[in-house]
């Protein structure tokens, strides 16, 4: 395994994920998520050089250049600041752009930080609209067409070519949102019976609304460090190894394979080179489930399993498997602020690889290496970081 | 609470799709082939897949035929391909019945200003 990136994740944090109803802003979240995640990393305020904000979308923050806002809240005025976004990636592309300044030679210490609300004080048909122009709003856009529509079409072509279906859709849902039930910080710990899965109301078939992530408030911050230059009390931490990203056409209909994420594939492919690992060496990961079926999806794209349905019912997936999936809930079971996603991915797997995770869901054995995965709309933009224990 | 009340009213320039959306708002389907491979894509393509950005506009008779389906609460949605064109499109199916294949776009009803990449069903005697 190489370590060519030299960036350490110094600090991480992220804040419950839910429908907040205590008159707290984005921006009392986002400080939430900084103070906690400066506080694990020993550094001073003045010490970050940089603070990069993942954050989705104007429509509901009300807030153009809201990384100047942040700056400003965080007691960053002066750090150079500056806002990432790729949809539902926005928040590992925060993280990219943060290693890459890093590695860069000119820059210590960066924040990240990922927020968004859920702007449930629009009526749900004006978000639903919003979210439809994550996807190629002039044409796609012009069928009216939902993300949740939009998805299910990819996954019955997926189902065409993997086998794969609704009995496969309703364990991501029972394990993520059982996983859920163990994270403090989840928007949905539930146990589910299959019945109630399978009887749930159909949102575009075969989705079904328990099959889907919700929408919720929240923030997730981490302070990444170049390794050199990390406080002596943070030498444990876990370090960045590699990353990478890619896209696809933005029209779902333009792709060779309807069903494969393809970029996610070449993504992968990128950050394993520059990580110089192989995917066997992999020992837990946080997938993107905007939908149960992408899940498998991601899975699939990924290469972590040579038979998924028959790693889904055999436990490889649960965190005591041997290839943990969404420990965390993933975006079903702990929720989904859309900016704060990737971020969080990030965050809850540099606290797994240090052993520092919520008690319950904390492996026994210290993972080495974890993968973060993410994508903006229908895996037109993919973001995959791979993630290295102190000791791997 | 801080209250914000926000009407926003878009009218977007078409740019280089105006053939396209002006096809569908006569009822049409006007796709893009590529002058080096001859793909026709619709919605058309600005770059080729083979990378070519030259072109011209070509009307298909606007009839499609599903490949994938979804229907529930959000509505009836379906991946299509137009006769002539070699990718798939995301279309509204208005009023299919379970077992219908084949569809038409239809011109926009008067009063209508958004085109709108709607199917309506059409029966086929073979
Ligand atoms: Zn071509």
């Amino acid at each position: 395994m190489r370590s060519p990136s030299g960036v350490t994740v110094t600090g991480a944090a992220v804040t419950e994920f839910n429908r907040r109803r205590d008159n707290s802003s984005f921006r009392d979240w986002s400080a939430s998520a900084f103070e906690q995640a400066l506080r694990m990393s020993g550094l001073e305020r003045r010490d970050i050089d940089a603070l990069v904000v993942a954050s989705e979308s104007d429509f509901f923050t009300l807030q153009l250049n809201p990384a100047s806002v942040l700056a400003s809240d965080l007691g960053l005025t002066g750090a150079a600041c500056s806002r990432v976004e790729g949809g539902g990636a926005s928040g590992q592309l925060a993280v990219h752009a943060a290693v890459r300044a890093i590695q860069s030679g000119h820059i210590d210490h960066v924040a990240v930080i990922g927020v968004d609300p859920s702007a449930s004080q629009l009526d749900p048909a004006t978000v639903k609209s919003l979210y439809s122009y994550s996807f190629d709003a002039w044409t796609d856009g012009m069928s009216g067409i939902t993300s949740t529509a939009l998805y299910a079409l990819s996954f019955q072509a997926f189902m065409q070519h993997s086998g794969l279906g609704i009995s496969e859709l309703a364990e991501v849902t029972r394990q993520n949102r059982r996983n859920a039930t163990h994270n403090p910080g989840a928007h949905l710990g539930r146990t589910h019976t299959l019945d109630e899965i399978n009887q749930s109301p159909l949102i575009a078939s075969p989705y079904r609304r328990l099959h889907c992530s919700p929408l919720s408030d929240g923030a997730a911050a981490i302070i990444l460090s170049g390794s050199r230059l990390t406080p002596g009390a943070r030498r444990a931490a876990p370090s960045i190894i590699g990353i990478g990203a890619a896209s696809d056409t933005a029209h779902l209909g333009a792709r060779e394979n309807i069903g494969s994420f393809a970029a996610k594939t070449r993504a992968m492919q990128r950050a394993l080179k520059e990580a110089d690992i192989r995917i066997a060496d992999i020992d837990t990961a946080e997938l993107y489930d905007a939908y149960a079926g992408a899940q498998l999806q991601a899975i699939d794209a990924l290469g972590l399993s040579d038979n998924i349905a028959t790693d889904l019912l055999d436990g490889a997936f649960a965190p005591t498997g041997t290839m943990p999936v969404n420990i965390s809930g993933g975006l079903m079971g702990q929720g989904a602020p859309v900016g704060a996603t990737g971020v969080a991915q990030t965050a809850n797997c540099a606290l797994l690889l240090e052993g520092r995770y919520h008690p319950p869901l904390q492996p026994s054995a210290l993972p080495r290496i974890a993968l973060a995965d993410t994508h903006g709309g229908i895996c037109t933009t993919a973001a995959v970081t791979l993630l290295a224990g102190a000791r791997a | 609470m801080i209250k914000h009340n926000l009407p926003l009213e878009y009218t977007l320039a078409e740019g280089w799709l105006q053939p396209f959306s002006s096809g569908i708002l006569s009822g049409g389907a006007v796709a893009r082939q590529c002058s080096s491979c001859t793909e026709v894509s619709f919605p058309p393509h600005r770059t080729c897949r083979c990378g070519d950005t030259r072109g011209s506009w070509i009307t298909l008779d606007g009839r499609a035929d599903i490949h994938y389906r979804t229907m529930g609460a959000d509505g009836d949605f379906a991946l299509v391909k137009f006769r002539g064109a070699d990718t798939l499109c995301t279309v509204k199916l208005c009023n299919f019945a379970a077992d219908q294949r084949v569809g038409q776009l239809r011109a926009a009803t008067t009063g209508q200003s958004l085109p709108a990449l709607h199917l309506y069903p059409v029966q086929e005697h073979t």
